[in-house]
């Protein structure tokens, strides 16, 4: 899904580049400030946050501490009220009730209960479990085989259903299968082990999303094609968020509005998601007008997952850092460009192979624990730092290309397993909406394609039109709903999910056959 | 500049901690993942450049930030990596198998069973003599009867005497080396984890039925048998898919070895086995019973570094420095003795085995270091024994923590001072190598490493 050929730097793309420095750098100062604050304000106190507006304590003592910190005064003193409270400022959005972990999330949500590891097998059971083992393994393997095997890919392609296998779709029924009760493979420790492949992955994507994402390839492009990106966003997230928020209040129990902070959440999640819409193999190529609208519209989703992750941010006692919405996607943007310049100073240093590859394995899952330890999206951090080092000069480019390319779709398809074992389908709500995602999506897809196109001077062919207007699903949607179900297990995220894995695989397939019919 | 990252690096770190969640999450151990991965390598490039092995880089470093020092890496940080751990010791315990090589070992065979005669065998003994000697400076042994005394320093020196294959393999990799010393040790050390397996089965077992605990003797040689010859079973079988998987299905490869670990630490420890001898028997089968022994070592290899960055860096976290605080002396005379016992031990058992001059002065440092078999047997024991309680166990940690951080350096000089470092680049480079010698990949400062994390059953490393 990376292009490879890039265009000449110029100075523009070091104006480009020096953009996000120089904001990182001011952002960084800041929120040095900000962690100065929170931590000048008493720990045992910092958590108990009344209508996230309030922060209990003893004002005194965080004062004591601030100015030990070298914090002025007045940063902590126009809140502070007569009886010690301290006041932030009110949030934009209402702040979010408290949530239980679903059983199916915990795992990889959690920390491991003190409890002891499993217990062994008992004797007699031995066996059986040997020879489940060889037999699970031997499966796998024919899988393989006839993966690719000549008359099962024509049978595939008979079927309609080659694109939904090359998506990667069956390792998300795998995951979901090696969880079932029967087989119970993928238990809830082997899951614990496992979940930091999930923050790996969606870091990857994100990364990589961000690593292809060039400033300098928007030069040139037709003065038509902002409003075709901004109809083809636009359109499906406003048709996505309306319709399945709307499905989703019907199957509340309880009267939902807008002010409600996790409908609201919720249907931009959706929205968002739906907007979304994967790089193939026919409009990869960088120069293709598809394929710099496409960029484009995944920038839009990651300004959305940073809106969402930043103004809904969860509450309650497991967040000590008390800062306004604005200053966490301040934050958001700081940590990804710091670490960007990091990773940059990092793979600058001569190493190649294993050295190079274990560089940029650590780097990704650092930014991806680091904004998931703030209680960020991974997938924003990462694709911040990426687009950094896209538009740094730097002599790994093409190694770090190469290797990007190179584990991009591994890593993808073990990130699809974890999802398949946390998948929850027995939330009919899930399987409801998933062919209102679909619709709407393709509909909103298609009706801003038309719209944008038909205005203008912008001039597609119909293989274009095809690629803007029936688009599938990507990986990126996907990784957007994950990480919102990591940072907000609770609400209506599990049919969330629901509808857009299956309406992902929906849409592949409706896609094959409409293209087939054209 | 390598300096500065660390310091940017733990930083960061440091910063991140103050936002107070659970360490335990999974976004906390990614967050120790990345940061490992990165600090260990730069501190391991840093060891290099002073003329020291990286892996003990990525030991220090893990000791550093692990909880006994700056506590970056927290208890549930380190629990949640253990998954780590259980591939890296089935991916080095493949590669080992895939390296012994039927007919180029056929001719160290000797010296193999002499060396692990004398040099692991006898230093057990020695071991256990010198705990009985000097048991009035053990706490935990006065009041002993000399009969229980004696049983008790027989467990110990069992526990003591544990080699470390995952150090070895790392080191040869590292190095480079190729010659009689670095495959004498290889075997050695292999064959030196089935027996220290098979004698404290025994001896514990004896120990415990002595000392009153009650051992139903019929269910141990079970249990044993389980243990070993449903682990060969297994790894042959699993070798048999593994050769299959590489010959007819050949895509994504390196994916289905990864996934063929992950099985075998994961399965291994529900079902009793030990996944070192699953692996090395699936190792050894695809190498000496198969043609896809090289194909399967390059794929052992190509995702092989980060995760024994991991594998060691977390072992140096789980090293437990207080213990020598209050074990120190004890401690230091018992990894003397060790080291004289295996040093001398294997010197005569190679002359007795007419090995070549150069395995009878070098051999024996092969078999200092230490890590993960030493410690689980250590937990074990600790599990085993309860009446000898913590201090027993603070010995014994002791002394492998010493060897996991020293032995390493001396094995280095003696492949340096042997020649063998180096060799197999060189015959890679002038193609000389026989076909049956598995090829070392472009990066061959790979490192292997070992050691299960606390509160888990022993499996070898």
């Amino acid at each position: 899904m990376l292009t490879k050929p890039r265009v000449p730097r110029s100075a523009g793309s070091v104006v480009h580049a020096a953009l996000p420095l120089a904001a990182a750098l001011a952002i960084g100062a800041w929120s040095t400030q900000a962690w100065a604050v929170s931590r000048a304000l008493p720990r045992d106190d910092a958590g108990v946050v009344d209508g996230g507006a309030h922060t209990r304590g003893s004002a005194d003592a965080g004062r004591a501490d601030a100015a030990q910190a070298g914090v002025a005064p007045e940063v902590l003193e126009p809140a502070a009220s007569e009886d010690g409270l301290l006041e932030l400022p009110s949030p934009v959005v209402k702040p979010l009730p408290p949530v239980e972990v679903p059983d199916v999330l915990a795992p990889v949500i959690e920390a491991a209960p003190d409890s002891a590891p499993e217990e062994p097998l008992v004797p007699g059971g031995r066996p059986r479990a040997v020879l489940g083992t060889i037999v699970g393994l031997l499966s796998i393997m024919v899988l393989a085989y006839l993966g690719g095997h000549r008359r099962v890919l024509a049978w595939e392609e008979r079927l309609g259903i080659s694109q939904v296998i090359t998506a990667g779709f069956p390792f998300v029924i795998l995951g979901l299968v090696a969880r079932s009760s029967p087989v119970a493979i993928l238990t809830d420790d082997v899951l614990r082990d496992i979940s930091p492949l999930l923050r790996l992955g969606l870091g990857w994507i994100g990364f990589v999303a961000g690593f292809r994402f060039d400033p300098s390839m928007f030069r040139g492009l037709p003065s038509n094609v902002a409003s075709v990106v901004t109809l083809s966003t636009l359109l499906p997230f406003m048709f996505v968020a309306a319709a399945c928020a709307s499905c989703l209040a019907l199957f509340s129990d309880q009267s939902v509005g807008l002010s409600d902070p996790v409908f609201l959440r919720d249907a931009l999640i959706l929205g968002t998601a739906g907007a979304m819409t994967a790089v193939s193999s026919s409009n990869r190529s960088s120069d293709s007008v598809v394929s710099r609208v496409l960029r484009l519209e995944e920038l839009a989703g990651i300004f959305g997952l940073m809106f969402v992750g930043a103004f809904f941010r969860p509450q309650g006692s497991e967040v000590s850092w008390q800062i306004p919405a604005t200053a966490w996607i301040l934050l958001t943007i700081g940590l990804g460009a710091t670490w960007g310049l990091l990773v940059h100073t990092i793979l600058e240093r001569r190493s190649e192979g294993s050295d190079f590859l274990v560089l940029t394995l650590g780097s990704i899952s650092f930014a991806a624990g680091a904004a998931g330890y703030l209680l960020l999206s991974s997938v924003v951090v990462a694709f911040i730092a990426g687009v950094l080092l896209a538009n740094f000069r730097g002599s790994y480019q093409e190694r770090l290309r190469d290797l990007l390319l190179r584990l991009e779709r591994p890593v993808y398809l073990l990130s699809l397993v974890v999802v398949g074992a946390l998948w929850d389908v027995r939330d009919v709500r899930g399987w409801l909406l998933m062919p209102v995602f679909m619709v709407t999506r393709l509909a909103g897809k298609w009706l801003g394609m038309q719209l944008g196109t038909g205005a203008g001077q912008l001039t597609l062919a119909p293989g274009e039109r095809r690629a803007l207007g029936t688009p599938p699903l990507g990986p990126l949607a996907i990784a957007i709903v994950i990480n919102a179900q990591l940072l907000y297990p609770g609400g209506s995220i599990s049919p969330i999910v629901s509808a857009v894995i299956g309406g992902g695989v929906l849409t592949e397939i409706f896609v094959q056959l409409w293209s087939r019919r054209k | 500049m390598t300096v500065l990252l660390i310091l940017v690096l733990t930083g960061l770190m440091d910063a991140l901690d103050t936002f107070d969640v659970q360490g335990g999450t999974s976004s906390g151990v990614s967050l120790a993942l990345g940061y490992l991965l990165l600090t260990a390598h730069f501190v391991g490039d840093l060891f290099k450049r002073a003329g020291l092995p990286r892996l003990t880089g990525y030991i220090a470093t893990g000791i550093a930030v692990g909880p006994g020092v700056l506590g970056l890496v927290n208890e549930q940080m380190l629990g949640s990596l253990h998954l780590v751990n259980g591939v890296a010791v089935a991916l080095i315990a493949m590669t080992a198998g895939c390296e012994l090589e039927h007919h180029s070992m056929k001719p160290l065979l000797r010296s193999i069973g002499s060396i692990s005669l004398y040099g692991v065998i006898g230093t057990t003994l020695l071991l256990a003599l010198a705990v009985y000697v000097v048991r009035s400076w053990l706490p935990f042994m006065h009041g002993a009867s000399v009969l229980a005394a004696a049983l008790i320093s027989t467990v110990l020196g069992v526990v003591m005497v544990a080699q470390s294959p995952a150090v070895v393999v790392a080191l040869r990799d590292e190095m480079a080396a190729d010659g009689p010393v670095s495959r004498t040790v290889l075997g050695v050390v292999v064959l030196a984890d089935l027996l220290v397996i098979l004698m404290f089965a025994v001896v514990s077992s004896i120990a415990k039925a002595v000392l009153g605990g009650g051992v139903d003797a019929v269910q141990t040689v079970r249990g044993l048998a389980w243990e070993l010859f449903g682990s060969l079973s297994l790894g042959v079988a699993i070798g048999y898919l593994l050769a299959l998987y590489l010959r007819k299905v050949k895509a994504s490869a390196a994916l289905f070895v990864l996934l063929i670990a992950f099985v075998i630490a994961e399965v291994g420890d529900r079902l009793s086995l030990d996944p070192l001898l699953v692996a090395l028997a699936a190792g050894i089968f695809v190498r000496n019973a198969t043609s896809a022994g090289d194909e399967l070592y390059r794929h052992i290899q190509a995702p092989a570094l980060p995760v024994y960055i991991l594998f060691f860096a977390v072992a140096g976290a789980n090293v437990h420095l207080d213990a020598l605080t209050t074990v120190g002396a004890p401690a230091l005379l018992f990894v003397l003795v060790r080291a004289a016992g295996l040093l001398s031990g294997s010197a005569l058992g190679a002359r007795l085995a007419n090995a070549p001059s150069v395995v009878q002065r070098y051999a024996g440092f092969g078999l200092l270091p230490q890590a993960g078999l030493a410690l689980a047997l250590s937990l074990l024991f600790a599990e085993t024994f309860p009446e000898f309680g913590v201090e027993a166990r603070a010995l014994t940690l002791s002394v492998v923590a010493i060897n996991e951080l020293m032995a390493p350096v001396f094995y280095r000089m003696a492949l340096i001072r042997s020649g063998e470092a180096n060799q197999a680049a060189a015959e890679r480079s002038t193609g000389s190598m026989a076909p049956s010698k598995p090829l070392l990949p472009d990066s061959a400062d790979l490192n292997a490493g070992a050691s299960p994390p606390p509160q888990q059953r022993p499996t070898s490393d």
